[in-house]
Parts: structure tokens; C-alpha cells; sequence
């Protein structure tokens, strides 16, 4: 009986937006009278950093401090439609759509600040705060003095509206899935490898290192995508080793109802990760980023059974790779069925041996 | 100063670390009833008989609902993509899995709630359940759904998702190797801190303000709407703030009951569920079945491939469809495979109905594509680096619905990974680069797929 180490990897893509697209985002923005800042996105912030996100990207397109942004997307009374916060879309969606509110609050800004500074708005851009003329810098008036103008002198109200849509994709042959449109308004990638370290005599899998590169076009927040990568790294770990609804699936018994009966990753289990962020900018992406939130749990999986298969020659290829299936593995040690050119792996699961011999599920391979 | 690309703490991450942020369950209205629900004891079965007038006459029960009490008793998650409705929000003349819900209570305490619950009387004939997709088309198999035991409804009636690209028949035809492996990956619970919570509030205005920690504001409020028959106008929804959701509070769980008992019972109505409810009554991440063969050269070219997938969507549909057409778009993972047979089913069984999670439809991907092709490189031979970076997919190949990909990142991301464990590549991988295929990069059987990268 020994312990046996082992490496796997893999690859993957994962699309930004809802699959066909369809999915629209609104924001709006109000300026108060001393420049200060009202977001109004319907985005629920669900734990992904939307708030901080959005609220981001429109101090930087506005060119105001971070710290003047409100971000309220706490009814829907003043908060028009987001589709949800789902389908990693929130950066990438509505992002988008508070980009484009934020550019239209700033055309508004730049009209006011043209008349107080008789310069074209043209000629004009906002840098920390300050309405600048561009190549003479000496020319400027502070954003408050804009907004309380724009309020005290002009009575108007600086405000901008966005919105962001990606046009429904229709799939017009339902024989092969070819769709009229881009079915995402992005695709991400990433890749992974785990290191791990296989008992052969318990059957117990420890993950002790992820390498994990992400390819997020831009970083709004690297210590938000961090947090994303790694959080999601701890549910791939969840879904490689430890989580299942049914231990005894398809059987319904045994169902956990609480989480001492129902194993989800702890602290105590969490393995060494390292993570590589790479920015290939997204050509419509809110100053290039992409959505990777979703697929942050999909690499570690598979890399993480890969590397079960490097350690102790057997693959297990049900999820989660828990000792029970570790330890029958080992026991069976099945090796594929040969015949003519084909390698057939893993027989006793599939269709072809489980379901009626006229069931419609059941198909030849060719050999 | 820069804000895009700045380092900035989380927007509320200090509040949410002190205890201080406002979640649904936080929230105290005055005279606010607690709701508890009645829910299927067994996994398929018909209601014979439900009576709630002891319940209703019991001391501290406001409001009791059924289905009788819902306008309109089914609504499709996805109606606006023309999929009809098959579930009920109270179930009327069968329960398809334990834990749904037939009845609901609106009472001064969850004590009196559950008292109540237990007064209810409920007649059941029990059916046999269906629980393996693979024998859901089998001649013995109990048929456990309006629609038969898998979705009907895409597009020009077709009862499956399917991908056809290429000529997969040629592919087999001309390949070396063989290689076929079934993968199957897990139901799981999205498991958020904060279980489903809601809360209604009639408003003296006439109108119903519903506290709320849905993933989708908008959505949720249609789907409330829709089952009322009430216009927007007459809802307030406050939400935003959600103690985590992966997917599972994209479903609207307890909104609409709340509405109805609030209304019923002219009192703020407020459902949270238990933990041991969150578990097994909420929807899960679904079970996937997906089988997988490949026409492989002895030289580790992926030149087709065929694939069966059954998804597991519970009882009832929800946004499974969705997923399985999302699934089959992105079949292929990371690579460029051109000659490709796809059929995917969307099965029904007697087990929580399941819907989104983090990765929908592709986390199963992920993972039976990358075990795949890791096995046809353990059987070639070849190293999984190589293979991967060989098949990997580059701008101007297309997807297997013919999309072009303007910007892929798999070459460069395989790169790094290879570097940061010092894996050693051969010069021809180390240098790869993600750009349009030429050369030895451009085999004779990846040049029909090619696209446009022009058009987009």
C-alpha cells in the first residue's frame, strides 16, 4: 500500500453571455449638484463583485474618483431591466450597458463644462474629477462646479442611459444547429493542471496543487478575478472530488439534507493554487474584458481525474472521484475492449449495455 | 487615477464580513406571517384528495393557497423562447418528485405553520418513478410526463438537439484509431449561505412590494407577474444583495407563494426555507450521461467525432432545454473538430427539477471532452500537452454550429500552464501561436471548416 503522485491537465472555453444572446441590460445615471454620482443598474450582485465592477467602470469612463460612484441596484422601481446575474454576464452585458450611460452622462457633462469654459466640448476631456482643456491644461473647471451649474444656472439635469443587447441568435437548421447570428457576445479560455496525491489503500484523492491561466481579456479588478478563479477552483474541487446530490445515483436514496451529510469543500481540504491571468482584450468587452465567472469550476475536474489516472493507472470517469470509486477501480482494474481499430472504455455505463436492446438511446461504434 | 484595472476593495465586502448588509431574511415588516408548504411525500404519484378547511379554521392561519388560488398555475421559465409551461407552481393532479410543493400556509408563527401543514388532508396514489435516463426509452419504462420522457419542443418539433458538421462517416472512414469512453458527472447543490427567502408586502396603494434574493430581478418579477396576470406596475421588487446564488435563486422559488398569501391574507408574508429544504427540494446542477467516440490518426488528429448526451432535468423542464442547446454548441471544448454527430435528449425523471448552475451546460462538457482527449492521448501515446495543443481550437477555425472564433485563447493558455509546472514542449508546440491556421498547422482535414474571420 502506498501513496502515488500524479499530474493532469486540461483546456477550456466557456461563452460570455446567454447562449443565443436575447438578454438585455439597462443603466442609468444621475449627477448631483456637487458632481457626485448615481449608478442605477438592475444587476444583482450575487457574491460576483457587480457592484464594484460596474461602479468602476463608470468612474473611469466619467474620468471621476471611484469613490463618488453610488451604485444602487436595489429595487425595480428605479432600476430598469438586467436579464440577471447568470450566464457570466454581468462584467461583459451589463457592463457594457453602464459604459454606454456612462459615456452619454459624460456628453452631458462636456456640453455644460464647454459654455462655462467657451472651449468646444470637442477640445474638452475629464481627468480625475476635472474638465480639462485638451494641450492647455491651465483651462479647466472641477466636475462639481459643472454638476452645480448644470443644477444652480443652466436647470438641467446631467444624466445618461445605456443599454447593451446582443440580438437574439435563431438556430434556422434544427438538423445541424447552424445559427443565423454569434450565438455569445464572447468566448473565454483558460487552462489547468492539478497535482495529486492518490492512497491506494483508502482511495482518497488529495488535490494538493492547481495551476490555472485565465484568459479575461481585461482585468477591471485583478483582485476581484483572482477571487473568482480561486473560489472557483474550490468548487471544481467540490465537483472532482467530494459533491454529489445522490451517492448512490440514479438511485434517490441517501440524499444529503444538511451539510454533515452533504460534502462540500472546506477550508481544511484546499489545495496550493497558482494563478495566471492573461489579457487578449475582447473586441466589444467593456474595456476588453470577458465574462469568466461561470467556468472558474469547469478546468479542475477533469485535470484533477486526469491526474488520478497518472497516479494510479485507472480512470474514473463518474464524478465525484470519491475513494469508494477510487478504491473499485483499483479492484476491477477494467481495461478497454479491443476490436478492429476501436478502443472501447467504460461498456458497463454506457446505453448500449444498460438500456433495452430497441431503445432509441442505443447507437454501433464503428470498429 | 485609474479605476479599470485598480486594485479596489469589494463594493459592500466590508458589511458582508461585519454582519452588517440587509438580505431578505433581515428585513422585519410588522404583522409579518411566517409560510410553510405542504410538499409531495413521495417521488411520482396521483393526488386523490387534498382538503384544507381543518387547516384553514386552525387559530393563528391567515391564508391557506392551492392551486385553485393561482391565475395562472403554470408559466414557462422559458415562454419567451416559445417553450411551453409544463410545471405548476402547486401541484394539481400529480406530484412528479418528493419535496414539491401542493399547498402553502401563512400563519402568525412557523410553529402555527407547520401545525397547519400537518392538518392538511392529502390523499395519494403512488406511481412508479423513472430515475436512470439511460432506460428512459425503454419499452417497460414508466412515462412520468405530459411530453413523454424527454423534452419535445425544439425547434421544428425535433425532440432532441442535434449538431451535424462534415462528413463524420469519411472521418471514421479514414481514421487509425477508435476511441469511445461514457463520462458522467454529478448532480450537486448550489449550496448559497443564504437558503431561498422571500417576502411579500401589500402596500396601501394596492400595490405588492416583494423582497427578494433572486439572481434576476426583472426575471422574477415577470414570472410573479405572470402567474398573478397583474402588470409590472403593481410590483415593487427589492433585492440586489444576495447571500450567493451559483445559479440556484435564478428559479423563482418562494416569491410568488409569498405574493398569493400576502394577498389571501391582506398581511406581509414571509417564506424562508430550511436548510434541509434548500437541499432537497431546491433545484440542483443536473446529472449528465454523455458518451463519446472519436475518429483519431495514429499521428493524434481529432478528425471526427460522435457524441450521445442525456441530460438529467428532473420533473419538469425549467431552463433545461436552454442548457442542453448550450451544451451541444460548445461540445467540442477547446478544440477544432470538423466532422462532427451530435444528439443530445433532455430527459425527464422523478428527482428535483434541475436548472442553472455555475457553468450550465458546459461544466459537463469540460469535463468529458478534457478526460476524452487526456484517454486517446494515454492511447496513442502522445503527450496530453501535444495533443491538446495540436487539436487546440485558432482564430478562423469554426465552432460545431459554424461560428468562427475571432480571439481563442487556448494556445496561449496551455503555454503558460505547460511553463508554470516546467513541462517541456518541443520547439514546434513551445512556439505555437494562436493565430489563423497555416502550413503544418493547416492538415487537408481542417481546411473545410475554416471561416470567415472578416464576417464578424
Amino acid at each position: 500500500m502506498a501513496k502515488h503522485k500524479g499530474r493532469g491537465v486540461s483546456a477550456i472555453e466557456y461563452p460570455t453571455g446567454m447562449n443565443q444572446n436575447g438578454d438585455p441590460s439597462q443603466a442609468w445615471i444621475k449627477i448631483k449638484p456637487d458632481g457626485r454620482v448615481d449608478v442605477f443598474s438592475g444587476t444583482s450582485d450575487i457574491g460576483n463583485g457587480s457592484k464594484t465592477i460596474q461602479s468602476q467602470i463608470v468612474a473611469e469612463t466619467l474620468g471621476v474618483p471611484y469613490d463618488w460612484i453610488t451604485y444602487d441596484n436595489s429595487n425595480t422601481d428605479s432600476s430598469p431591466v438586467c436579464t440577471g446575474t447568470f450566464a457570466s454576464r454581468a462584467t461583459f452585458v451589463a457592463g457594457n450597458a453602464v459604459l454606454k450611460a456612462a459615456k452619454q452622462a459624460r456628453e452631458r457633462l462636456l456640453d455644460i463644462a464647454a459654455k462655462e469654459l467657451e472651449i468646444d466640448p470637442a477640445d474638452l476631456d475629464v481627468v480625475d474629477g476635472e474638465v480639462v482643456a485638451k494641450g492647455a491644461p491651465q483651462k479647466k473647471i472641477s466636475v462639481p462646479d459643472v454638476a452645480a451649474a448644470a443644477t444652480w444656472t443652466y436647470g438641467e439635469l446631467i444624466t445618461g442611459t445605456g443599454a447593451q443587447l446582443n440580438p437574439y441568435a435563431a438556430i434556422v437548421e434544427p438538423d445541424t444547429g447552424r445559427v443565423d447570428l454569434p450565438p455569445h457576445a464572447a468566448i473565454s479560455y483558460a487552462a489547468c493542471a492539478a497535482e495529486v496525491e492518490v492512497d491506494d489503500e483508502t482511495g482518497e484523492v488529495r488535490v494538493e496543487r492547481l495551476w490555472q491561466c485565465f484568459d479575461v481579456g481585461k482585468a477591471i479588478n485583478p483582485t476581484l478575478v483572482e477571487g473568482q478563479i480561486e473560489g472557483g477552483a474550490l468548487m471544481g474541487l467540490g465537483l472532482a472530488v467530494l459533491e454529489e446530490c445522490y451517492p448512490y445515483y440514479p438511485s434517490v436514496e441517501h440524499r444529503g439534507s444538511e451539510f454533515g451529510s452533504y460534502l462540500a469543500p472546506g477550508i481544511e481540504g484546499l489545495p496550493e493554487v497558482n494563478t495566471i491571468i492573461i489579457e487578449n482584450p475582447s473586441a466589444d468587452g467593456p474595456y476588453g474584458a470577458k465574462g469568466i465567472s461561470e467556468m472558474a469550476n469547469n478546468p479542475q475536474p477533469p485535470a484533477i481525474a486526469a491526474a488520478v489516472y497518472d497516479a494510479i493507472g485507472v480512470w474514473v470517469t463518474e464524478l465525484p472521484v470519491t475513494p469508494e470509486r477510487v478504491l473499485r477501480a483499483l479492484e476491477q482494474k477494467r481495461e478497454p475492449r479491443r476490436e478492429g481499430r476501436a478502443v472501447i472504455f467504460d461498456e458497463e455505463l454506457s446505453v448500449n449495455t444498460v438500456a433495452a436492446e430497441d431503445s432509441r438511446f442505443r447507437y454501433e461504434i464503428p470498429v | 487615477m485609474k479605476a479599470v484595472g485598480a486594485r479596489l476593495p469589494r463594493y459592500d465586502g466590508v458589511a458582508h464580513v461585519t454582519g452588517r448588509s440587509t438580505f431578505v431574511d433581515d428585513v422585519r415588516i410588522p404583522g409579518t406571517l411566517a409560510v410553510k408548504a405542504l410538499r409531495s411525500p413521495v417521488d411520482h404519484g396521483r393526488i386523490t384528495g387534498l382538503d384544507t378547511t381543518k387547516a384553514e379554521s386552525m387559530s393563528g392561519v391567515h391564508a391557506v393557497v392551492t392551486h385553485k388560488d393561482v391565475p395562472l398555475n403554470s408559466y414557462g421559465h422559458l415562454s419567451a423562447l416559445g417553450i411551453p409551461a409544463d410545471e405548476p407552481l402547486l401541484a394539481e393532479e400529480d406530484v412528479r418528485y418528493k419535496g414539491q410543493p401542493i399547498a402553502a400556509v401563512a400563519a402568525e408563527d412557523e410553529e402555527t405553520a407547520l401545525a397547519a401543514i400537518e392538518a392538511i388532508q392529502l390523499d395519494l396514489e403512488e406511481r412508479p418513478a423513472l430515475f436512470d435516463m439511460r432506460k428512459a426509452a425503454d419499452p417497460d419504462a414508466p412515462v412520468i410526463h405530459q411530453w413523454g420522457n424527454w423534452y419535445p419542443h425544439f425547434e421544428a418539433g425535433f425532440d432532441r438537439r442535434q449538431i451535424r458538421k462534415g462528413d463524420v462517416d469519411a472521418a471514421f472512414d479514414a481514421a487509425d484509431l477508435i476511441v469511445s469512453g461514457v463520462y458522467r458527472p454529478a448532480a450537486i447543490e448550489q449550496c448559497p449561505l443564504e437558503t431561498q427567502t422571500g417576502l411579500a408586502v401589500p402596500e396601501p396603494n394596492g400595490r405588492l412590494t416583494i423582497y427578494s434574493c433572486t439572481q434576476a430581478l426583472y426575471f422574477s418579477m415577470g414570472v410573479v407577474a405572470a402567474h398573478l396576470q397583474w402588470p409590472l406596475n403593481k410590483l415593487k421588487f427589492v433585492g440586489g444583495t444576495v447571500g450567493g446564488g451559483f445559479g440556484g435563486k435564478v428559479d423563482t422559488a418562494t416569491e410568488t407563494i409569498c405574493a398569493l398569501l400576502a394577498l389571501k391574507s391582506g398581511r406581509p408574508a414571509k417564506w424562508r426555507w430550511t436548510r434541509e429544504e434548500e437541499f432537497l427540494c431546491s433545484s440542483t446542477r443536473a446529472a449528465w450521461h454523455i458518451e463519446i467516440t472519436d475518429a483519431v490518426s495514429k499521428d493524434g488528429w481529432i478528425l471526427g467525432r460522435k457524441t450521445l448526451t442525456l441530460h438529467d432535468a428532473g420533473a419538469y423542464a425549467r431552463f433545461s432545454p436552454y442548457g442542453v442547446t448550450k451544451h451541444s454548441f460548445h461540445h467540442t471544448g477547446a478544440y477544432s473538430i470538423p466532422n462532427l454527430f451530435f444528439d443530445g435528449y433532455c430527459i425527464f425523471t422523478n428527482r428535483s427539477p434541475t436548472s442553472a448552475m455555475r457553468g450550465y451546460g458546459v461544466t459537463s462538457v469540460s469535463f468529458a471532452t478534457e478526460m476524452h482527449v487526456s484517454r486517446v492521448a494515454a492511447v496513442l501515446g502522445i503527450d496530453p500537452f501535444e495533443l491538446r495543443l495540436k487539436n487546440a481550437n485558432r482564430i478562423g477555425d469554426t465552432s460545431p454550429n459554424w461560428v468562427t472564433y475571432t480571439d481563442p485563447s487556448t494556445v496561449p493558455t496551455i503555454q503558460a500552464i505547460a511553463e508554470a509546472i516546467g513541462h517541456e514542449l518541443p520547439a514546434e508546440y513551445r512556439t505555437a501561436t494562436r493565430d489563423q491556421r497555416e502550413g503544418a498547422w493547416l492538415p487537408e482535414h481542417l481546411v473545410a471548416q475554416l471561416g470567415s474571420v472578416e464576417a464578424h
